[in-house]
């Protein structure tokens, strides 16, 4: 009999499998992109260094004592090949030796700890900003549909998504900073454990400036969902029963039409990062940005694996993060991973 | 006695009246977005063929790039926006608008020439993990996976410095201009997402019946991409391809702000980070290469939404 070769599985069961496969599944995929990533960044810092006695010689720059190739080589097994070096590197990452910044004479993690905390925050308060704003501003449109507020909102929308962060911090200092002079020109890094009034002042533009065109592009891709959510049956049904206008926007319709904004949060991290580093350069920012560009020109081979690694497991790790939450969140992704 | 038994006349509502189209669409006047997103584009494309290569016929408008812009015997610094230069002078006496115009130059040539190499490679890729699935496309979905995971401006800043180093280095990299690292490096950001969303295109279209005709007939595999697949995916790399535009504009704008720009003529990027120092000063020395950055990104953008809407494939859309 086939029901007895195939005893049922019921529900919980089989969801709680394929949660763990596809977690396990993810997790491997993060890992090989890692390590992908990672290694070919280092062979691409290597590229060219062909003297006698490099890498040690480029990364210690300037004039130096064939002692302190030899020192350098011998610590950091330079002399090895690439897959041992980066063996090496790699424990070290895992044990939490970042290396050591060959020419400032410091531990990579105190070199870069500030300014990898400035970028973090820079990024965090945008991404929020930008959701934050995104969601009441796309539920009203998706509401008031084709109405000219609607439109108004589409437009303006539209126009936040062609403003490159360049030109938004451009205008931005020029409106706030010197018409109205509210804000300093300046972000100096002041935690918001110190003065948390001159933290929001500093980071207030630089924020804005990330954060308006990517909640731009975050409302309209959850308009588009939710005006297709609204003219489904199911709120039809609801509306008929009486729910509430609030209650069928806020929970019927908005949870069910997260998903476009949800899966894109990743890609636009990925811009975030970038546009921060033209952004701290604007605003004069002593972040990630700054330090990795001038780290590349002079070759601090450990500064520049150690930063881009924290970037690539930040990106994907918040990827890996959403698509396990829709995963969990939304029930007709998780039926669907179970059939397929 | 037979009953008769009437079926009841049930009265149907008349069919409402399809809404009458506005006079714009009888008329089939493109939007209001659509034509200004053409004319500026063509414009500025225009004027910047012309002043490359036919300088006499702008001469009225424009000065030549290395003109210094004279007043009172000395040279007009910051000179606010007259008749003579309509968007003022900056910093080194020069033109902005005529600046404004040399730039787009560059900036074109490297925005269409990295869209083209993401196309090519993107939808090469593309079209390949799709069609063959299976190995083919988990290979390069973890390439593509790879690209996305480094930042765009990131990867871009990375591989132009060290094409730099590079070039001293190995000679037979000489011919790697900055023009040419900028547009193979941005190429290189765009093929991670033209290739998904060709792929995507080309996993519905495999399905469709004319796939499975030509397959019965025999044609191989080459034939079913290029005659079959192919012209079939022209919609959707067209429309990623001006959203593309737009993006890659405004990175290759973020570089030149960085310094990592073409060092003649300067494009827009590079003029914003000149004149943004004294912006307090001269605020037209930064508003409008700014101005222009906006235009032509919202220009692409808009042209890139229209053909979306048009050919309805809802992930190019930005």
């Amino acid at each position: 009999m086939a029901a007895a070769a195939h005893p049922p599985r019921f529900g919980s069961l089989l969801l709680f499998e394929v949660l763990v496969r596809y977690l396990v599944q993810r997790l491997l995929r993060f890992a090989v992109v890692f390590f992908i990533v990672t290694f070919g960044l280092m062979v691409l810092m290597r590229l060219g260094m062909n003297h006698p006695g490099d890498p040690a010689r480029t990364m210690l720059g300037g004039t130096v004592t064939q002692a302190q190739i030899d020192d350098v080589t011998a610590r950091y097994h330079l002399d090895s090949r690439l897959i041992v070096q980066y063996w090496f590197w790699l424990k070290g990452m895992v044990t939490g030796d970042m290396g050591v910044s060959v020419q400032q004479n410091l531990p990579v993690s105190t070199y870069i700890g500030t300014r990898v905390l400035v970028t973090f925050f820079l990024g965090v308060y945008s991404l929020l900003l930008a959701i934050v704003v995104a969601i009441p501003v796309a539920v009203f449109q998706s509401y008031k549909r084709d109405s000219v507020r609607d439109k108004f909102l589409s437009v303006s929308s539209f126009a936040f998504v062609a403003i490159p962060p360049v030109v938004m911090g451009v205008l931005l200092i020029q409106l706030f900073v010197i018409h109205l002079g509210w804000f300093p020109r300046t972000g100096e890094k002041i935690y918001p454990w110190d003065d948390p009034v001159a933290h929001v002042k500093n980071f207030a533009l630089p924020v804005l400036a990330l954060a308006l065109p990517v909640g731009a592009v975050f409302s309209r891709l959850l308009r588009a969902d939710m005006v297709r959510t609204l003219q489904s049956d199911f709120i039809t049904l609801a509306s008929a029963k009486g729910v509430s206008t609030q209650r069928i926007l806020w929970r019927h319709g908005l949870r069910n039409s997260l998903f476009s904004l949800v899966t894109s949060i990743g890609l636009q991290l990925a811009g975030i990062v970038g546009g921060a580093i033209v952004v701290e350069q604007l605003f004069n920012m002593k972040g990630m940005g700054t330090l990795l560009v001038s780290t590349i020109l002079s070759k601090d081979l450990f500064v520049v694996q150690a930063l881009s690694a924290i970037i690539v497991a930040t990106v994907v790790m918040v990827n890996l993060v959403v698509d396990l939450s829709y995963a969990l969140i939304d029930p007709r992704i998780r039926q669907m991973r179970a059939l397929s | 006695m037979t009953a008769t038994i009437e079926a009841p006349v049930v009265e149907m509502p008349a069919d409402a009246p399809p809404p009458k189209d506005s006079l714009r669409k009888r008329l089939h006047i493109p939007r209001f977005s659509v034509l200004f997103s053409v004319l500026w584009l063509v414009g500025l494309t225009t004027l910047t063929l012309l002043a490359n290569y036919a300088p006499s016929v702008v001469q009225s408008i424009m000065y030549p790039y290395s003109t210094k812009i004279r007043a009172n015997g000395k040279a007009a610094k910051y000179l606010a926006p007259n008749a003579q230069n309509w968007f003022g002078t900056g910093k080194s006496a020069e033109d902005i608008f005529s600046h404004c115009i040399y730039g787009a130059k560059v900036t074109l040539i490297i925005g269409v020439g990295a869209t083209l190499v993401g196309l090519i490679v993107g939808g090469f890729i593309g079209i390949v993990s799709g069609y063959f699935r299976g190995w083919t496309d988990r290979i390069s979905s973890i390439f593509t996976d790879c690209l996305l995971s480094i930042p765009p401006l990131l990867l871009a800043l990375i591989l132009i410095l060290r094409l730099d180093d590079l070039k001293d280095v190995y000679s037979w990299l000489s011919w790697c201009t900055r023009t040419w690292q900028i547009t193979l490096t941005l190429g290189l950001v765009a093929v991670a997402p033209f290739a998904r969303i060709v792929r995507a295109q080309t996993l519905t279209l495999r399905e469709r019946e004319f796939v499975m005709a030509a397959r019965s007939l025999g044609a191989n595999r080459s034939r079913i991409i290029f005659r079959e697949l192919l012209p079939n995916l022209v919609p959707a790399m067209l429309t990623v391809a001006f959203t593309g535009l737009g993006i890659l504009i405004a990175a290759e704008a973020g570089l030149a702000f960085l310094g990592l720009g073409v060092e003649s003529p300067h494009t827009w990027g590079k003029m914003i980070d000149i004149a943004r120092d004294d912006i307090d000063k001269a605020w037209w020395a930064t508003v409008f290469p700014c101005l222009m950055l906006f235009l032509t990104v919202l220009s692409f953008n808009l042209l890139g939404d229209e053909l979306a809407r048009r050919f309805d494939i809802r992930e190019a859309s930005v």
